[in-house]
């Protein structure tokens, strides 16, 4: 690999970051007031106990000190302490984590590969019936938002049916072993994993698809066929190769893409992930939970970029040679 | 890290193979899922066992006594803590932790007796000296959503083990025992107020019907019944409190039986509820109001226009909104037209003022007045003052309340009506809270926004007008030395009769000065099953999420 080009990117990362971490303190700590306030007039504080909390908080600081204790902090891998639950944020968003990367891990996996999957599908039948099928349902299910889907999908299967639960990652207070709570979770994640599918499977199905197209007709599939290369062979070897540039980087804006949808269905699903985490953030002012939460996002767009970008050097010989 | 993933990996599962499994498995299981119905815990088990099984949207915030803030946390602590009276099922006081107690002629010194079988949840007994380092601790640092009510105290005496004194420096007619939650000072003796601000309480030991299970972060909170509590045992074997992140898949899931009751639903699922078989969907008298505030600062930094500081412009304003109407269209009906600051709910505490004395849907009387008082019509129609400066206020609302922007609305056509122009402007309720509070220099001539008791008792929704709580909860700056008075005796009258009389002055002064236009009284909705667990009390306040426990230690399996 050509060090140049690494080093080039790697800098890039961390200007990028360094500037999305400046942006995310600024961001909530310009907005006029105090979130103490709003807490002492819910929880009936008197003077003497809003300063005590402000001081607990770290707010009774100047925005610049609060910076530099912010940066500080961060570097030691200490993300502040979130007003509402008296927990270092790192703690609060370890579990949201966990869970987010379940869901989102789960329903990537199977979207990107059904995505390929449809996209060979409709490429290698080009115009003909399957692949309008394909085309005109993944764009039907792609307009649809999330939640609406969703919603449709509570709809059906906990109103109707009542075969699968629509709320939660796990049944509260069951007491089964290890492989009953197993499945018990794993009976939570088909529903919002399932959503994000439907939804976002069209966006890998339709590049696939317009990727191959292209590929299908340059001139050494010709060769291929005119040299009796089988025809199972130039798609999936031949072609999907040469068609995955796009895709890897279609995969790389979607993992960005998909935390922020998956605040939709997490709220939808009630699943304990980032997304319900942001959400309840949000309405109770929690800003150190926001502020990390936000950090994760940046960090794991960032990384996706970079490592799709290493990516390219692997994939394309035109990237590792320039 | 995530506790499922810690569980399994002590079972040797690491993170990737629990992916995986949890990948492969999201299909597989949809084979096993079709075979039968969702069971939740509680449905299938003997009566027993049964788990009481609540859905709120609300999280808690915390579950350390000294520092919680929500009323789902409230709702929670209340049942792993004790106080030392409580209220009960038709909100007067009760004995709780402490059996009898005697108040001294000065009403000063309130001695209570402890009951000798009360232990915490670690099996330690409960004795006076937990009680006395509990109010020394909340009135010392001032800790707590019970702080308020310890404003005047002096000190604690224990009289042996069982027997605790308690004094303040002035007779207290509201009786603070009902409001501090007593706490172990052999776990909480140790610490530091900022290390009990600090304090997580991961696993509260209390001296309260039900002990502390597992609190799952964003899923849920479960308690299970404490077999040695001082009290009749309750019913439930356990009660979990199940947050929903979305209030339709909430009301979705006690139709479907996943869930026995509902701590707050929205009028229009409520609606959608009332025809559901085997549901009650129940509307009760709720303990709080929404209000208009006007900026009545007399400071001279203050921008609020000045026109709002004579009485008649209020009373104007106040006359010309139809609060039936308001009630009828923002509440879609599930409420009462307000009046003074104590709703009904609060019983003989209620000022009653008469219809026909009511600041209330009556455009001709605002004009009267308004013409009277100086303000002709100006020649676009809105109303001046004797130097030609017009009757024009800023009106500001939070944006995600729907009813109080709906009402916004209707103010604003109202006032227009009788010649005082208003410009409603929208605001997230943070902002609002921040310009509202700017006690400095507030920038601001009118909003709309709402509080809620905290306690049955009067005291507290009237110590927010007063003179010391501007800076603190006093949101319009009213600033009146007769009220000050009316409120600091009532809170030292020891005779029901006479407090309930400075009450009511209190009220009606309040009324009369129209800082406050109260819109509304609006109503607890709630809903619960009928055929899961039976005996459910509607009470004021709310079947549960109320200042009283006393349905969950009350209802019985079905």
């Amino acid at each position: 690999m050509n060090a140049r080009y690494f080093v080039r990117k790697l800098s890039t990362l961390v200007v990028t970051l360094f500037l999305t971490v400046s942006f995310n303190f600024l961001l909530f700590h310009v907005l006029p007031g105090s979130p103490v306030q709003l807490l002492a007039r819910s929880g009936h504080y008197d003077a003497a106990a809003k300063a005590s909390l402000t001081k607990l908080f770290g707010l009774n600081h100047g925005l610049l000190t609060q910076y530099f204790i912010y940066l500080k902090n961060m570097v030691q891998g200490d993300l502040g302490f979130s007003y509402t639950y008296r927990k270092p944020v790192t703690t609060v968003l370890g579990a949201a984590v966990g869970n987010t990367v379940l869901l989102v891990g789960t329903a990537t996996a199977i979207t990107v590969f059904i995505g390929i999957w449809l996209g060979v599908k409709a490429a290698s039948r080009a115009n003909s019936l399957t692949d309008t099928a394909i085309t005109v349902t993944s764009l039907t299910l792609w307009s649809m938002p999330d939640f609406f889907t969703g919603m449709i999908l509570i709809f059906a299967a906990g109103v109707w049916t009542h075969v699968l639960p629509i709320s939660g990652i796990e049944t509260p207070g069951l007491t089964v072993g290890w492989l009953g709570h197993l499945l018990d979770i794993a009976k939570h994640l088909i529903l919002p994993a399932l959503t994000l599918m439907l939804v976002n499977a069209a966006e890998f199905s339709l590049i696939t698809r317009n990727a191959m197209v292209d590929v299908m007709v340059d001139d050494y599939m010709v060769t291929a066929r005119a040299k009796g290369v089988a025809k199972k062979v130039i798609v999936w070897h031949h072609a999907l190769r040469n068609a995955l540039l796009p895709i890897v980087t279609a995969t790389a804006l979607y993992v960005g893409m998909v935390l922020g949808g998956a605040i939709q269905v997490e709220t939808v699903f009630s699943w304990p992930g980032m997304g319900l985490l942001i959400y309840n953030s949000v309405e109770q002012r929690d800003y150190p939970v926001l502020e990390g939460c936000f950090l994760l996002f940046a960090i794991a767009v960032i990384a996706t970029n970079f490592i799709s970008d290493i990516l390219y050097q692997v994939l394309d010989a035109r990237v590792r040679n320039n | 890290m995530n506790k499922k993933v810690e569980a399994l990996q002590a079972q040797g599962i690491s993170r990737r193979q629990f992916l995986t499994i949890g990948a492969a498995s999201a299909g597989a299981v949809g084979i096993a899922a079709l075979s039968g119905p969702v069971q939740s815990a509680g449905a299938t088990t003997s009566s027993a066992q049964r788990i009481l099984r609540v859905g709120w949207t609300t999280p808690p915030d915390l579950l350390n006594p000294f520092t919680f803030t929500s009323s789902a946390s409230f709702e929670i602590v209340s049942l792993m803590y004790d106080t030392l009276l409580e209220y009960d099922v038709n909100l007067k006081s009760s004995a709780g932790l402490a059996q009898s107690h005697t108040v001294s002629a000065d009403g000063k010194t309130f001695t209570y007796k402890l009951r000798s079988n009360a232990t915490w949840h670690d099996g330690k007994p409960v004795t006076a000296a937990d009680v006395k380092f509990t109010f020394d601790t909340t009135a010392k640092n001032n800790l707590g959503q019970a702080a308020w009510s310890l404003g005047e105290y002096l000190s604690s005496r224990v009289v042996d083990t069982h027997t605790v004194a308690i004094t303040y420096k002035k007779p207290q007619a509201f009786d603070p025992a009902l409001a501090v939650f007593i706490v172990p000072q052999h776990i909480w003796g140790s610490m530091s107020s900022s290390q009990i601000q600090s304090n997580t309480n991961p696993k509260p030991v209390g001296s309260g019907p039900y002990r502390f299970k597992k609190w799952a972060t964003g899923q849920y909170v479960q308690v299970v019944r404490n077999a040695s509590w001082w009290g009749v045992a309750p019913h439930a074997a356990g009660i979990i409190w199940n947050e929903f992140a979305n209030a339709d898949v909430m009301t979705q899931s006690l139709a479907s039986g996943s869930v026995d009751i509902l701590t707050e639903v929205p009028a229009v699922l409520w609606n959608g509820l009332k025809s559901k078989p085997g549901v009650k969907a129940a509307e009760m008298e709720s303990f709080s109001f929404h209000h208009i505030g006007f900026n009545v600062s007399k400071a001279k930094t203050s921008k609020g226009n000045s026109l709002l500081l004579d009485k008649t412009v209020r009373q104007a304003l106040s006359y010309s909104l139809n609060r039936a109407q308001l009630v009828a269209l923002a509440l879609a009906g599930h409420g009462l037209p307000g009046s003074v600051q104590l709703p009904p709910s609060f019983g003989d505490w209620h000022e009653n003022i008469p219809k026909n004395q009511r600041f209330d849907n009556n455009p001709a009387k605002a004009k009267k007045i308004l013409a009277k008082a100086g303000y002709k019509v100006g020649s676009n129609g809105i109303r001046v003052d004797k130097h030609g400066k017009p009757l024009q206020f800023r009106l500001i609302v939070i944006q995600t309340t729907d009813e109080d922007v709906l009402a916004g609305q209707i103010f604003v056509k109202a006032a227009k009506a009788v010649g005082i122009s208003l410009t409603l402007e929208t605001l997230d309720s943070t902002t609002l809270g921040n310009i509202v509070y700017n006690s400095a220099a507030p920038d601001w001539d009118i909003f709309i926004w709402g509080w809620d008791a905290n306690n049955p008792d009067p005291d507290y929704l009237l110590s927010i007008d007063l003179t010391s709580q501007i800076g603190g909860n006093n949101d319009v700056f009213y600033s009146n030395p007769a009220y000050d008075a009316l409120y600091a005796q009532q809170a030292v009258a020891m005779n029901r009769t006479e407090r309930i009389n400075l009450v009511h002055q209190a009220q009606k002064m309040f009324y009369e000065d129209a800082a406050y236009c109260v819109m509304w009284y609006q109503s607890k909705l709630q809903a619960y099953r009928t055929d899961t667990w039976q005996g459910w009390k509607e009470i004021r306040g709310g079947a549960v999420y109320n200042f009283t426990r006393s349905n969950y230690l009350t209802v019985k399996p079905k």
